[in-house]
């Protein structure tokens, strides 16, 4: 019942939200109609990286406790993660077209990040899937997860330290909207999205958990009723072997 | 057993099994000779790719040098590591109450012995191929280049451990180290550029100490994650 | 600057419709899987 009530209400705050990003709040004066993409680029790049840091953090968990719900949310978080990243992605290169002239910028150290992000993530929830038994498959997960979560600020240096010596595109740091002189109504037009992005991703972490969690019983079952099933059949086996001596 | 001693011993187990490794490699069934050859033949289809202009090519050789490593580390890496699966070694190393990490560091020494070969074998291809005058560049040529090789090595060998006994092995190996290696691969290109160019902007020792950072950081991370995968 | 109403569109319409896809596929496998365990909670899941 909490969830639902959790969801009713990311519901009405996104809608809210947006509705206010897109429609209420004024347009930027220099970036006119293309600074609105912001407003939902910034939220769901932050929320890639929130969901991220709990996959590393819930892999550690698992590393110590052993205790499989651990890995539910890890798996939960990087699947999240990877939406989230995936739009970040696309937001970037959506306000990119109108305002750089192109979808994609080699310059802008954040597209890069994310999108290395992104291959980092896929690659984490694809080598998932080659794994059968549930605690190997959340050690391996949560060593994998581990490293990438490390090479993450050491790709974000990089890239910056990379682009410096090039100058950055004058026009349009995508960042632009946080400085301290943006207008009060753009920076609570940005936190009203990320509110009710998180709100969003909090109700859809447990959902997604919750998944999880069935079907790691499901596999359980279908696990225990093939030993059931190859005992059963060793037995007959062996009681044929019997009779025909 | 006192810590140094402890440290005493991981270190020789480490050297053993890297000289193991690269006694394997030697005698190898010409695994290794070929990886330096599919490297070589990659530098050249990149002339075939970015010619003729000689002018394009040098100016893209630092890039194409450490692609052309990176395809042979790849293969080098696991090939380290298939030496071990084949006849269950692996299971049996990691029975030894041998720390784990001596066997990582000892593989990762192994495939930095290798990946320096390779780097050995392709400098005077790129020379060759893309008009490249390396003499003048020698040392901080040379100290990219191993730079860059621990890092690959240190990479490398945790995700090949990762990886050696997955079904797609050969597709998740690089799947999975590609996007890890990006920062590597970008500072070991500037570096070497710089190196080659004479480092007009001053930004070589930068570069350099981004490559010692990663090579840091890697390795640690790969040694402790290492241990946790021996365990299952 | 050229047009970027369409881009506006784009981004905010592509975001927003693959939340809500997610969302909705999410719940259909979620409601699917509890029916093939037997629809039988742990005893720390709210069913809400």
């Amino acid at each position: 019942m909490k969830t639902r009530i959790l969801g009713a209400v990311a519901l009405l705050a996104v809608a809210a939200a947006s509705v206010n990003a897109l429609f209420i709040v004024p347009a930027d004066l220099n970036q006119g109609e293309a600074q609105r993409i912001m407003y939902v680029h910034v939220p769901s790049a932050w929320l890639a990286y929130l969901s991220f840091g709990v996959t590393a953090l819930a892999g550690i968990g698992y590393l110590w406790k052993r205790d499989l719900r651990l890995d539910h949310v890890a798996l939960s978080a990087a699947e999240i993660g990877v939406m989230f990243t995936a739009f970040a992605i696309w937001g970037g290169m959506m306000w990119g077209q109108p305002v750089w002239g192109v979808f994609w910028q080699w310059e802008d150290p954040r597209l890069t990040t994310t999108a290395l992000l992104l291959a980092l993530y896929v690659g984490y929830l694809l080598f998932r899937r080659l794994t059968d038994d549930p605690h190997r498959r959340a050690a391996r997960a949560a060593v994998v997860g581990l490293v990438a979560a490390v090479d993450i600020p050491i790709v974000h240096f990089s890239v910056e330290w990379w682009r410096g010596l090039h100058q950055g595109p004058t026009i349009g740091s995508p960042d632009r909207i946080l400085n301290p002189a943006a207008p009060m109504q753009f920076v609570t037009a940005l936190l009203a999205v990320l509110g009710a992005f998180t709100v969003a991703w909090a109700w859809l972490m447990i959902r997604r958990y919750q998944l999880a969690a069935a079907e790691a019983r499901l596999e359980d079952a279908a696990r225990r009723t093939r030993v059931a099933a190859a005992r059963r059949a060793t037995v007959a086996a062996a009681r044929a072997e019997e009779a025909t001596r | 057993m006192s810590g140094m001693d402890a440290i005493r011993t991981d270190l020789g187990v480490a050297w053993a099994i890297a000289r193991k490794d690269a006694l394997s490699e030697l005698r190898g069934r010409q695994a290794a000779g070929s990886t330096l050859f599919f490297a070589a033949l990659v530098l050249l289809l990149f002339g075939f790719a970015l010619g003729p202009d000689t002018r394009r090519l040098t100016e893209a050789a630092p890039g194409l040098l450490w692609l052309a490593i990176v395809f042979g580390g790849l293969l080098t890496v696991a090939r380290l590591h298939q030496l071990e699966t084949e006849d269950g070694a692996l299971d049996e190393l990691a029975r030894y109450p041998v720390e784990r990490r001596a066997i990582y560091l000892g593989k990762a020494i192994a495939g930095l012995g290798a990946m320096l070969v390779l780097g050995g074998v392709l400098l005077p291809v790129v020379a060759i191929l893309y008009g490249i005058d390396l003499l003048g560049a020698a040392p901080a040529l040379v100290l990219a280049l191993v730079l860059g090789s621990i890092g690959f090595a240190a990479v490398g060998t945790f995700y090949a451990g990762v990886t050696v006994r997955l079904r797609a092995r050969e597709v998740m190996l690089p799947l999975l180290m590609l996007p890890v290696i990006a920062p590597l691969l970008l500072a070991a290109v500037k570096a070497t550029a710089a190196a080659l160019g004479g480092d007009p902007l001053g930004e070589l020792a930068s570069w350099l100490q981004l490559l010692a950072g990663y090579d840091l950081v890697m390795l640690l991370a790969g040694a402790a994650g290492y241990g946790f995968l021996l365990e299952e | 600057m050229s047009d970027a109403l369409p881009f506006v569109v784009a981004g905010w319409g592509v975001i927003l419709g693959g939340l809500a896809l997610y969302a909705v596929t999410l719940l259909r496998r979620l409601a699917a899987a509890r029916r093939a365990a037997g629809d039988e909670p742990a005893p720390h899941e709210d069913r809400g």
